[in-house]
Parts: C-alpha cells; sequence; structure tokens
C-alpha cells in the first residue's frame, strides 16, 4: 500500500479519527486517490477506459477524481442473459474489468449454478456480493481478501464509535433480520461476534434460511424469462410457491425469535436488524407481557438502513427502544452502502453520519456530472465517495443517494464532514409522471419483483 | 442549502420566473399562478391555476354537447382548426413553442415540424377516412342506424357520445392534435391530462379554436388540466364512472399502473401501450455496396424518428448475416444516424446509466462491438443477442442473426412496428411476427407513415372509445 493511503487508512484505529476537519485532510485526499489512481489504471479495464475518455493521468484535484467516478450501476452492467444462461466464463469475464486482480475465468466458468461460481471465485480469493436489487438486477461487487479483514475491524470500531459501547464479549447478539449470505457480511457477522458475542453462549441464529446469491437472482432470472415470453406458466407457479414458503419463515421467524429473546432477558443483549423485522418481533415481545422493564437497561442496538418501503406506525422506533430498554446513547446507525466498504456513524449529540478520514465525500449535481463547490456549508446533492480502503476494485462511485452534506464542525464537537439523517434514493423520488409511447416490456411483467 | 441547484431551484420557485400554463375548461380559458410543478425532464418550474374539479366535469343529467352536431360539421371545424395550427400568425401555438423549449428535451425544429405534421391530420379526406375505417357505418356517430335482424326483432344502434379522460403522453407533442380530433368525431366530452414534459400545446390548440367559435359545441366539449400522474386527491376524485365512460391512456409503468387501480365496472381503459419498434434486415442486402448502403439507410431514417424518442423508432435490428457482414452494415448504420443527429441540432448526451452499459461494453470487445461513443451523436452496438438497456437517444442496437427465422424469438409483446427488408420477404414472417405480440410489419424506413385510418395498438381506436347503446324496438309483424 502507498505511503497516503497507508497514513489514513490507518486511523480506524485512532480516536479523534472524526475530528479532522476537511480541508486539513484534503492534501493527504488527494494525494491518497492519485496513489490509488497510479496503481490501479494498469490493472482494473473500466478505470483506465474512463481515464482515456477523460484524458486524466493524474488526480491533482477533487475534479479530476470525480471523472474517474464509476456509477454504482456499473457493478450491474453485466447482461442478466448470462446469468440465466449460466455463462460463468463469460460473467467472469465481466468481472475482471471491474476487478483489480485478474479474475482466473478459467478456474471458475465450470460452475454448475451461481452459487457454485460465487464458491469457486472466494476459493481463488474474489469475494462477490451481490446487492438485494429491489428494482431488479442485481450488482456484483468483487473484493479481495484483504477487503475482508478491513471489513471486520472497520465495522466494529465505527458500532464502538457510534454506540459508546466498548466491545468485550459481554453481549448476546440477536440478529433479527435474514441477512443476505454474502462474503462481506458473514466477515462482519463473525467479527461482531468475536468482539461482542459472550463466548458462554451460542449466538442466536435467526431462523430463517440464508438468502444466497442464487435466492438472490433467482427472481431476477425468472423476471427476464417472463419479460422474453419463454417462461412457462409451471415456472412461475413453481417461483410463487417459494416466495410464499420463505415468506411464512420470515412469518414464523418472528414468534421463534421473541421466544429466544424473552429467555435470554437477563442477559446484556445487543439486537439488530431493519425496522420492519425490530418492530415484530418488539411487538410479539409486548403480546407476550414482557417490555422495558424485563430487559437490561445496558442493551444495545444496530439498525440497518432506512424503512426500505415498510409501511409502520409512527412511533416505530420508541416503541423498539421502550420494549428492549434501549438507551439512546447505546443505538447505533450507520450509513454505508455495499459499493462501499467503510461505514459513516451517527453521533449521538448531533444525530448526523460521520465520514471518516479515509473516505473522501463528493457532492455531484443530481445527474452525477458535475462537483459542487465543497466549502462551507451544507450541500444537497448526489453522494459520490471515494473510499480509499478498498483493494479488490475501484474506490470512487457515485451513489444513488441524494444527501445534505456539511464540512463544519457538528454539535458532536467532530469538525470532519458529516451527512444529514435525510437521506432518499433518487430512484424513489422520480418516476410518478412518466408517459411515454415507447417504453420496454418491463411495463408487461407482472408480480416478480 | 446553498447548493448549486438550489439556487437554481430558488429562483425558479419564484411564482413569476415559473413559466404559466393555463388551463381550459369546457369552452373557457382559466388562468392563474395557484400551484408551481416541475417538468419531468428537464426540471423547469410551470405555474397553472388550481383545478375546479366541478368545472371539468360534465354532469350524466346533461347529454353531450356535441351529440346532434353533424359529424360533417365537426370536420368542417377541425379543418379550419388545422389551418390557425399552421398560421405563422397564430399567437397561441407561437408562445406554446416558446414555452415549450423549456420543458421538452426535443430542439424546437423537432417540435414545430412535430406539430406542423399534427396538423396535416386535420384534413377532411383523411379525417372521413379514419371514420370511415374505424366504424363499419359512420352514420351510427349521427343517428340511431335501423337494424333488423333474420329473426325480425327490429333495433336502433347508436355510437353514443362517451366521456373521456385522456392521460397525454409527453414524449410526443403532436399527440394533442390528434387526441383532440379523434375525441371530436365520437363527439365526446373530453378531458385531457397534460404532460409535465407539456403543458401547453392542448390549451394552445383549443384557444385556437375558441377563437374560431367560442360558443360551438367542440369547444364546450373540450376541457385540459395538469396534475401530477398519480396525484391521489385528483385521480381518486376523478377517476370514476359517474364522470368518466373511458381512460384513454398512452405509456405503461407506474403511469398506468397508477390508472388501473380506479378501473371496474363502467370505467374501462383504452391503453396505447409503450412499446419497442425494430428492423430486420435480410441477406439481400449484402448483395452489393449500394443495397448495404440504401438498407443502412433506411435503417438510420426508422432508428431516428423523432430522434427515437417515439415508440414507432427502432432500437433493435437483426441483421441476417455474419459478423463481418454485420460490421459493414454497422459502420454505414452509424454514419447515417450521425448525419441524421447533427442535422437536428440534437446532441443531447446519454444518461449515465446508459453511458455505462455501453462503455463496459466497449471493455468486452469479444462479445460486442460499438462505432461512435457516448457522447450523444450517435452510437452503434452489435451484439449476438438484443442488449438488455432500452436503446434510446440516437442508439441502435445491431443484432447477428444467421436467419432473421431466429430472430423471431426476440419479438414479444412489447413489439410495436417491424421495419422489414427486403420488402418481399415480409409475407412469409408476418404470421410468425403477429403470434409473438407485434403489431405492425413494414417497409424498412417507412415505420413512420400509415395507411390512413389503419389500427393503432392493434385496435381500431374510435370504435372502442363508443358507448355502444341500443333501442331494441321489438319484432317486426
Amino acid at each position: 500500500m502507498s505511503e497516503a493511503v497507508e497514513r489514513l487508512t490507518r486511523l480506524v484505529e485512532a480516536k479523534d479519527r472524526y475530528r479532522i476537519p476537511f480541508a486539513d485532510l484534503r492534501e493527504a485526499q488527494i494525494g491518497a486517490m492519485n496513489e490509488r489512481f497510479r496503481e490501479r489504471k494498469g490493472q482494473i479495464k473500466l478505470v483506465a477506459h474512463r481515464a482515456r475518455e477523460a484524458g486524466i493521468t493524474e488526480v491533482r484535484s477533487h475534479e479530476d477524481a470525480v471523472k474517474l467516478l464509476l456509477p454504482h450501476t456499473a457493478y450491474k452492467s453485466y447482461p442478466e442473459s448470462w446469468l440465466a444462461q449460466k455463462r460463468w466464463d463469460r460473467l467472469s469475464k465481466w468481472l475482471d474489468t471491474v476487478s483489480t486482480h485478474r479474475v482466473p475465468v478459467d478456474k471458475v466458468s465450470d460452475a454448475g449454478e451461481v452459487d457454485d461460481w460465487i464458491e469457486k471465485l472466494a476459493d481463488n480469493g474474489f469475494f462477490v456480493s451481490c446487492s438485494s436489487g429491489t428494482t431488479g438486477k442485481s450488482a456484483m461487487l468483487v473484493a479481495s481478501q484483504q477487503d475482508m479483514d478491513w471489513c471486520k475491524t472497520e465495522a466494529v470500531a465505527a458500532y464502538s464509535w457510534g454506540s459508546g459501547v466498548k466491545p468485550a464479549q459481554d453481549r448476546r447478539i440477536f440478529g433479527m433480520a435474514a441477512i443476505a449470505h454474502v462474503a462481506r457480511n458473514l466477515a462482519t457477522g463473525e467479527a461482531y461476534t468475536a468482539a461482542m458475542q459472550d463466548p458462554n453462549y451460542e449466538r442466536f441464529a435467526y431462523p430463517v434460511p440464508p438468502i444466497t446469491v442464487g435466492g438472490l437472482t433467482q427472481m431476477v432470472v425468472l423476471r427476464k424469462a417472463i419479460a422474453d415470453g419463454t417462461a412457462k406458466p409451471e415456472d412461475i407457479a413453481a417461483f410463487e410457491k417459494i416466495s410464499a414458503a420463505r415468506q411464512k419463515a420470515v412469518d414464523e421467524a418472528v414468534g421463534i425469535t421473541a421466544q429466544a429473546v424473552v429467555a435470554a432477558r437477563h442477559s446484556k443483549l445487543h439486537v439488530s436488524g431493519l425496522w420492519a423485522g425490530l418492530y415484530n418481533v418488539a411487538k410479539a415481545v409486548r403480546a407476550m407481557g414482557y417490555s422495558a422493564k424485563d430487559f437490561s437497561p445496558e442493551n444495545s442496538i444496530y439498525v440497518g438502513g432506512g424503512l426500505k418501503r415498510a409501511v409502520l406506525p409512527d412511533d416505530y422506533r420508541e416503541f423498539v427502544y421502550e420494549t428492549f430498554n434501549i438507551q439512546p446513547e447505546r443505538s447505533y446507525q450507520n450509513y454505508s452502502m455495499q459499493e462501499l466498504h467503510s461505514g459513516m456513524p451517527r453521533c449521538q449529540a448531533g444525530g448526523r453520519y460521520h465520514v471518516p478520514p479515509w473516505v473522501v465525500p463528493l457532492i455531484l449535481d443530481q445527474t452525477g456530472d458535475n462537483l459542487l463547490p465543497m466549502i462551507d456549508g451544507e450541500y444537497e446533492g448526489r453522494a459520490a465517495f471515494f473510499d480509499l480502503s478498498l483493494d479488490g476494485r475501484w474506490g470512487g462511485v457515485i451513489s444513488g443517494d441524494k444527501i445534505s452534506i456539511d464540512f463544519r464542525p457538528c454539535a458532536c464537537g467532530s469538525k470532519g464532514p458529516s451527512i444529514r439523517d435525510n437521506i432518499v434514493r433518487y430512484a424513489d423520488l422520480k418516476g410518478d409522471d412518466k408517459i411515454g409511447c415507447a417504453g420496454t416490456v418491463d411495463a408487461y411483467v407482472r408480480g416478480v419483483a | 442549502m446553498n447548493s448549486v441547484a438550489d439556487l437554481k431551484k430558488d429562483a425558479a420557485s419564484d411564482a413569476t420566473a415559473a413559466i404559466p400554463a393555463a388551463f381550459f375548461a369546457r369552452g373557457e380559458l382559466i388562468e392563474g399562478n395557484d400551484a408551481i410543478h416541475r417538468s419531468r425532464d428537464l426540471g423547469v418550474n410551470f405555474a397553472t391555476p388550481r383545478i375546479d374539479l366541478n368545472r371539468i366535469v360534465h354532469p350524466r343529467t346533461e347529454v353531450p354537447p356535441l351529440l346532434n352536431v353533424p359529424l360533417a360539421e365537426i370536420i368542417d371545424f377541425l379543418v379550419e382548426t388545422g389551418q390557425r395550427i399552421t398560421d405563422p400568425n397564430n399567437l397561441f401555438v407561437q408562445s406554446c413553442f416558446d414555452r415549450m423549449c423549456a420543458t421538452h428535451i426535443l430542439p424546437r425544429g423537432v417540435l414545430e415540424n412535430q406539430i406542423k405534421g399534427a396538423a396535416a391530420y386535420l384534413d377532411r379526406r383523411l379525417l372521413n377516412t379514419v371514420v370511415e375505417q374505424n366504424f363499419a357505418n359512420p352514420r351510427a356517430l349521427d343517428e340511431w342506424v335501423p337494424h333488423q335482424d333474420y329473426t325480425g326483432r327490429r333495433s336502433f344502434v347508436r355510437a353514443f357520445a362517451p366521456r373521456l379522460v385522456h392521460v397525454l403522453p409527453g414524449n410526443s407533442p403532436g399527440v394533442a392534435v390528434k387526441s383532440i380530433a379523434q375525441g371530436a368525431m365520437v363527439k365526446a366530452i373530453n378531458l385531457f391530462k397534460m404532460s409535465s414534459s407539456d403543458p401547453f400545446t392542448t390549451v394552445a390548440i383549443l384557444r385556437t379554436m375558441a377563437d374560431i367559435d367560442p360558443n360551438h359545441a367542440i369547444v364546450k366539449s373540450m376541457s385540459a388540466v395538469y396534475w401530477r400522474g398519480g396525484d391521489d386527491s385528483v385521480e381518486r376524485v376523478l377517476y370514476r364512472p359517474q364522470y368518466f365512460d373511458k381512460i384513454v391512456a398512452w405509456g405503461g409503468g407506474d403511469a398506468i399502473n397508477n390508472v388501473i387501480k380506479y378501473l371496474g365496472p363502467g370505467f374501462q381503459l383504452v391503453s396505447f401501450d409503450p412499446k419497442t419498434s425494430i428492423s430486420m434486415v435480410g441477406k439481400e442486402a449484402f448483395a452489393s455496396e449500394e443495397t448495404l448502403d440504401i438498407a443502412a439507410d433506411l435503417g438510420s431514417a426508422d432508428v431516428m424518428i423523432l430522434n427515437q424518442e417515439a415508440c414507432v423508432a427502432s432500437r433493435f435490428i437483426y441483421v441476417e448475416g455474419d459478423h463481418t457482414q454485420a460490421d459493414h452494415f454497422c459502420e454505414r448504420l452509424h454514419e447515417r444516424i450521425v448525419e441524421r443527429a447533427a442535422a437536428s441540432g440534437d446532441t443531447r448526451p446519454l444518461d449515465m446509466e446508459l453511458r455505462e452499459q455501453i462503455e463496459t461494453m466497449m471493455m468486452m470487445d469479444d462479445e460486442y462491438r460499438v462505432w461512435g461513443r457516448t457522447d450523444g451523436r450517435g452510437c452503434v452496438i452489435r451484439s449476438d443477442e438484443p442488449v438488455e438497456f432500452h436503446p434510446i437517444n440516437k442508439t441502435a442496437n445491431v443484432v447477428c442473426v444467421p436467419s432473421l427465422d431466429e430472430a423471431m424469438r426476440y419479438v414479444n409483446v412489447a413489439t410495436q412496428t417491424v421495419g422489414f427488408y427486403p420488402f418481399d420477404r415480409m409475407a412469409d414472417y408476418r404470421d410468425r411476427l403477429a403470434s409473438g405480440g407485434a403489431q405492425r410489419i413494414v417497409h424498412l424506413g417507412e415505420a413512420g407513415p400509415s395507411a390512413i385510418g389503419n389500427p393503432h395498438d392493434a385496435m381500431y381506436p374510435l370504435h372502442r372509445f363508443v358507448h355502444w347503446m341500443v333501442h331494441e324496438d321489438g319484432c317486426a309483424a
């Protein structure tokens, strides 16, 4: 690793890492992005192409870096038909265009199903995570062993800063969400367990079969088959059956989880999940006659993501906190995305997400083409980041999120850049008024989304 | 907040800076700055009056104003409207162009031609032909047509004037002219829901009509307003069989999903579906340099209809040949697309997601070949299977197939027009194309024009618009 990158990523262990003003980091961050660019331009084909198109030979400014960012959609630019046809040779070649290290196409092409392909890649040191793709196609994000190791350190450090909880292997962890069974989630899960789980107990296993990449992409593949007109009615019926079984498992998991958490109520707990799942378990716990008074006041919580379109009562947060006896200071929230390998923990005093020094925030206009000025004040626009920690793929990514970022100090005392807790996806904002006679077969596919 | 984007927004959110877009309610112009909206594509603000819902719904206790106006008189009125639309002194239309340039993605010249082209639809002979093609007996529009079946049972049938909501598309302003004419010819009470990229054209045409005769029944039968598609506060109120018989809607996705939830007995959908058009180029194109040039030129004409914003514009071109042949075709096709794009003055760059997908294909050069760049000046991609994105904004996907028979599996329920070369092979393919879901097969290069009054979207629309009313009159003695 190069000098500036090394210097910034090493701050993951530094206590005062969110206190460094953006202006003070400017030079080091630009230098580090340039180091990354120099290494990667000969390694990642898509970055080399982008640099050629933009005429960039060095990163000397934030503007230069913007021209080298890859949109989050770059990781879904593979044709879905290759998934359906199990063309692992082609998909591997595609993966190679966004990978730092050369994908051993020949060693993985003879895979059977997609999960098999993912496993073979992992055996060769290529860890592919797959986004759930709420609107269809899944992003395929490749990472290296070094990235997996980094996630383990970073996730726990960010949690500890944001929640004020010092990991001491003295809690019982209750995950209350079905987790995608992908390398990155497994790595961070392992790290949380090692840091926090009381070794006298088994970690609670959420009673829903893990969602593998194959499970995630099955729907995508079927959707495409319906659009192409090749899906047979029995194919759709079989998928509906699997979906119903999954839903049933999710519904039943609520009761099982509530029973288990009540049985463990005398221990110090750490609960995690998405709001919808947490709320449902909390409701079941209340129905059993338990609430805050029955749980330890030192319990902590980690909620990932927003509401994800779930519809809950207005007081869902309070309801969850009050059920599990969570004090506000032990509630941890984090802003991140699959494309990044670093999180931005939310502070207690200001309620804002803090950008660490090894992540360069770049705020763009809505179209993602132009950098907005990054001086004093709060700016609203499209979030882009350069995660200097990333090894296995390019760290510069343009997200689909609309954020408000402020480069002034936060109420919590941190002087680094921070993001307001009102993040939305651009995709959720538009699309309400689009009418035209030209359109695609997507409009003719019902029910598989 | 003080981002550049916000500064622009702040300036524009001032009502004085927003472009005024008036409404039209059953013959009357309504102006006002009660609501500020944002246009779909360019994010420009426009100001509209508040919608007075009572004024745009015609009570069922009153028969439609046009019911007993003879069709011939309606057509006379439409013909005069057409002449006034093209009159350069028509201030309504001129100011409409000025405003539309701010909200629409297409260049002014293309928009002007669109509306002028649409005005040509308001031709007496043409309109008469449309009616004759749509109705076995057009007299049913003007009178109760007597009929007696073979058992001796007598009746009268009337193509009764319906109550229609038209949800207009945003991509093609010429549709407004056609929709007004069609609504008038079936003597309907019409409510036009305008789109955010064009909240101007419909009202400009209706004002032109009111200028001819403000009290004519045709003018009293027309309303045009804007609300944001999916706005429950309007749609939950209006979309009811007590107020309208049918909703005539263009498009798919959210636009149609919003409408579908209101359908039910007595409130039906006539949908002009979102469509993708394609081309088929047979091996005969490679007979000589000359035929190759012809096929590429015709192909490019179909790709570039309304700069590829229209549903009839071709997006996928299936070429019967090997890679070398297809590459020759691509090269020439690309040249022609670039020429046509340059001539129209359209330099809109591709959007980020499309750009990304095409650039990835440039990397995968053993699978794909790309002519041109993603700069909006025209781009052609050659592949062995159709690409999975929607080629738009001067982008053509040439798909290499060993035989056009192989291309039949790519025809689907979203396929509208299939441009074909050579023309003498069309009959061999039309049954399979129809079975796959396609709606039109045309000579390559002629995706735009169609025989007057022919079906659209696999139906005779005017025939579907009317309320077929029966008067049973007992048995003959």
